[in-house]
């Protein structure tokens, strides 16, 4: 039987979000900036 | 109406690749989304990494983001030296930015997949620390930017120091096989076939897709915005 895959499911997540959040947050401060101009 | 090098630009056609960077934008995000589903419901999880090894899905694509950024900032520069037309200036700017972004997402995730499998956050191997000093050469790049006044003298300078990260690019990139290195090897951008599963692939592949066509987006869209605010007389969009 082959060994269980580590229990490290909190660190996909977190890096998830964080990838999330900053494309997410350029693309919110290019929408900004391009209605600002 | 303004003139960048031998064209005339004017609002509505800056406004227009505003338009026109934002689609693209908004479909790469959707592509990006996509790819969460894809990784997290259709690729399998490694054996002995778990599930932390799907953050290769966002870290690989960000830091191929960054690279090709950086890249075209190097080309772009190097052109402009020879040519001095204004626009090649505002795209090596444009790209610089975005560069940074995905860096960002490069540098937070990595350290992210190093905690569970290496078992520390960060390490000063080559990779690692040829990455972070790239990171502050353009960090540095838009701070030169900011503190230069007059236009050519700003392009001039900035040109020089974003061609010496055009230089660094490829150390980055063979950096694991001239050091020894904690770093993983490429498993796709090397002399031999990719060593990954088919389903794994296919996710980095999708993956990279998106990833270079936000770019696309995001470029654009910072490209119009400087173009933009040529025209009301500004020539500073951040």
């Amino acid at each position: 039987m082959p060994p269980e895959p580590p229990r490290n499911a909190p660190y996909m997540i977190a890096a998830y979000l964080v990838t999330a959040i900053i494309l997410l947050a350029y693309a919110w401060s290019l929408w900004r900036r391009s209605r600002a101009e | 109406m303004t003139g960048t090098g031998s064209a005339v630009i004017t609002p509505e056609a800056a406004r227009a690749v505003i338009r026109r960077g934002l689609a693209i934008s908004a479909v790469a995000l959707l592509g990006v989304a996509a790819v969460y589903v894809l990784a997290l419901g259709f690729t399998p999880t490694e054996a002995r990494q778990g599930l932390a090894q799907k953050i290769f899905y966002l870290h690989v694509p960000a830091a191929w983001g960054a690279m090709l950024a950086f890249s075209l900032v190097g080309i772009v520069s190097a052109l402009y030296l020879w040519l001095h037309d204004p626009r090649l200036d505002l795209f090596a700017e444009s790209s610089a930015e975005v560069g940074l972004a995905f860096s960002a997402v490069m540098l937070t995730t990595g350290p992210i997949w190093a905690k569970p499998i290496w078992g520390t956050w960060w390490t000063w191997d080559a990779r690692l620390t040829l990455t972070l000093f790239l990171f502050f050469l353009f960090v540095g790049y838009r701070a030169l930017r900011a503190a230069v006044g007059d236009r050519a003298e700003r392009a001039r300078y900035s040109a020089v120091v974003g061609i010496m990260g055009l230089l660094l690019v490829p150390f980055v990139h063979v950096s694991v096989y001239l050091f020894r290195t904690l770093h993983p090897q490429p498993v796709v951008l090397k002399p031999s076939a990719p060593s990954l599963p088919w389903e794994m692939l296919r996710t980095l592949l999708v993956s990279t897709a998106a990833f270079t066509l936000l770019y696309v987006g995001f470029v654009t869209t910072r490209y119009g915005i400087g173009l933009l605010a040529e025209t009301k007389g500004g020539d500073d969009a951040a």
